[in-house]
């Protein structure tokens, strides 16, 4: 059995998703099966690998982004019954780009060598959290972001919502559409329920935005900059209506709070602490 | 607490009313290039010395509430050090006779910043080993002269750039071992790398933006690690370039555990901006462009442009200006417009002191020094 469901979220960029999808096979498909996640792409921008299409109005109009996206992935894998198969679950966009042959092997080695983590992300090149990721290679944060994530299973069943559940719900909050803060949540609810969110410099992945800067028409989403500011408006009102905070440090020291709890629990874990 | 730069006559009287009304403690943090002794060629602002300077804030300061304090004070801070490029023996002299004035002055606080050297990239260690040299003569003298005085240390500016814990963590053991062995006093202050760099009129640090900046550890991360790391060493985290600033950003640096920050250049700006608005509101388009001439011709706006930028002349002027309130051309010009406003039953100066006093209050009132007014 393989262990690992990785997930491609794509909107009409069928040729990266393509390339992505026949590097992670060849190099890593004995321990992974790999979906595609259409999010809205036109038909006749659809990767040839496609999983799933997400066709509704809404997602041809705006596409699913990472949060709607995750949760119509591991939705559809859950309703489909082949959640139970997987220890873990990869989700990247289709504009992740691999610096190593392999990432989710030493990926999966971090998570087997770290029981505690429920999300994993590997580092970039151009955070400066690799300066902290040197000696640890492995550290745990409480703010990370989401572009190709790994997620533990039992971490995913600790939060995830099991009544009436939709993309919109399922594990991240999708009415948040372009996921300012969601990330941030997520890692808060992680703490909050005894798991940790670590980065780890064994492996790097860098988002590639030149899609988002040079194909932004392609990809039919708005301008780069517009992009930018919508994605902080929409996250700060956001987690003004959720929790009347007026701020992403709220959210932040909200998150931390949550963080410092943990290492209370668990001083054994203090060398990972960041 | 706040540290404001003196970059005029207008802003130091503006900081030292609001501190009067207020009963609020405040921090003046000149620069060697602000101002600086007799010797040393005074400084730009208001061509003061250090005693003059001294002086001038005591006779206003009625409620003792004002700290005097020294910026970068170090060698090769001063122009004239760099000028005749003195040798490190010298210029630590150099350096020596410049805080001893301060001490001498009744300054309080002393930021030893021996970062500067302009004959080659002195080794961390070496580094170190001068910031022992001038703790060590500052603390002495002012012992001998019954003075009590504080130190800050801090070996990082204007990069913008999240320091290393490394390197903090490495230079705080040091310190902390030379002032144990030495039975000097730890620092008071460290200067800590937020995420705060000033470009043009903006905070273009990774401090105020919500997005990721490239090679940076973010603000959010970084913030807390650094306030941890102070608080272990016992001594209170300093933030300079804290200027321009969102309220959002400020208001969280007391939540945060940010015990200090320095603004200076907005407040020379802000002085500036006002200047030329009202002016050109009062028709006096001449005197506007003369005023916008010469501190565009001083180029002193050169250092604080983004690679690239596309900032007009005017706004570079603006920039600059600051560096030239107290030069002979300006001054004339000033002096005229003060003649024809007067004449309209306008202040100027009351009226420039005005905007500065607004641009202070707003960080009193968000590092919560005073209730909103």
């Amino acid at each position: 059995m393989k262990r690992v469901a990785t997930v491609i979220l794509n909107r009409n960029l069928p040729g990266p998703t393509n390339e992505l999808y026949e590097q992670l096979m060849i190099n890593e498909g004995s321990i992974t099966d790999i979906y595609v996640l259409e999010a809205g792409s036109r038909i006749d921008n659809i990767s040839k690998y496609c999983t799933w299409h997400a066709s509704d109005p809404d997602s041809m109009q705006n596409g699913l982004r990472y949060c709607r996206g995750t949760n119509y992935a591991l939705f559809s894998l859950f309703h489909e019954k082949r959640w139970e198969q997987y220890d873990a679950f990869f989700i990247l966009t289709n504009d992740t780009v691999i610096s190593r042959k392999r990432i989710i092997r030493p990926m999966l080695a971090v998570l087997d060598e770290h029981p505690k983590v429920g999300i994993l992300s590997p580092c970039s090149k151009r955070w400066g959290e690799k300066e902290l990721l040197k000696e640890i290679k492995t550290r745990y944060f409480w703010f990370i972001n989401n572009n190709a994530l790994l997620f533990r299973r039992e971490f995913l069943e600790s939060i995830m919502q099991v009544n009436n559940p939709d993309f919109l719900s399922f594990i991240f909050d999708g009415s948040n559409f372009r996921g300012y803060l969601a990330d941030v949540e997520l890692i808060s609810k992680a703490y909050a329920n005894d798991w940790a969110a670590a980065i780890t410099s064994h492996v790097f992945a860098e988002e590639n935005e030149s899609y988002l800067l040079e194909q932004a028409d392609l990809i039919e989403t708005e301008p780069y900059k517009e992009h930018m500011r919508l994605y902080i408006e929409e996250g700060k009102k956001w987690i003004h209506q959720k929790y009347g905070f007026n701020s992403h440090w709220s959210m932040i020291e909200y998150a931390k709070s949550f963080y410092d709890a943990f290492f209370r629990l668990h001083p054994e874990l203090g060398d990972y602490m960041t | 607490m706040l540290g404001v730069g003196p970059m005029s006559v207008n802003c130091v009287d503006a900081a030292i009313e609001l501190s009067n009304k207020n009963n609020c403690p405040l921090v003046f943090i000149p620069s060697r290039r602000q101002i600086d002794s007799e010797e040393f060629g005074k400084g730009y602002v208001n061509k003061w010395n250090t005693a003059e300077f001294a002086e001038y804030v005591r006779e206003r300061d009625t409620n003792g509430n004002v700290v005097l304090a020294r910026d970068h004070g170090g060698p090769w801070q001063s122009e004239l050090e760099r000028k005749n490029r003195l040798s490190l023996e010298k210029a630590m002299e150099s350096a020596k006779r410049s805080f001893k004035e301060d001490i001498d002055c009744g300054f309080q606080l002393l930021h030893i910043d021996p970062s500067i050297d302009i004959l080659r990239t002195p080794s961390p260690d070496e580094i170190l080993a001068r910031i022992y040299d001038l703790y060590e003569y500052c603390w002495s003298y002012a012992q001998s002269v019954g003075r009590k005085i504080w130190f800050e240390v801090g070996t990082e500016e204007q990069s913008g750039r999240t320091s290393t814990e490394d390197r903090l963590t490495y230079d705080l053991d040091k310190i902390t071992e030379f002032c144990s062995v030495s039975e000097i006093p730890i620092p008071k202050f460290v200067v800590v790398q937020t995420g705060t760099r000033v470009a043009e009129r903006r905070n273009v640090g990774s401090f105020d933006t919500p997005l990721r900046v490239a090679g940076e550890i973010p603000a959010v991360i970084q913030v807390p690690r650094m306030v941890e790391l102070c608080k272990r060493y016992g001594i209170y985290l300093k933030e300079h370039n804290t200027d321009y600033l969102s309220d959002e950003a400020l208001s969280w640096h007391p939540r945060l555990g940010i015990h200090a920050a320095n603004v200076a250049p907005e407040f020379g700006v802000v002085e500036s901006q006002a200047l030329v608005d009202i002016l050109e509101s009062h028709d006096l388009h001449a005197v506007s462009n003369d005023i916008l001439q010469i501190a565009y011709t001083s180029k002193k706006w050169q250092k604080w442009m983004l690679p690239g930028g596309t900032t007009s002349p005017r706004e570079r002027a603006i920039i600059g200006m600051h560096y030239i309130f107290s030069d002979r051309e300006f001054i004339d010009v000033k002096n005229e417009a003060r003649r024809i406003l007067c004449k309209k039953g306008i202040d100027l100066d009351q009226h420039l002191k005005d905007s500065v006093k607004a641009a202070i209050l707003r960080y009193m009132v968000l590092f919560r020094l005073v209730d909103k007014q």
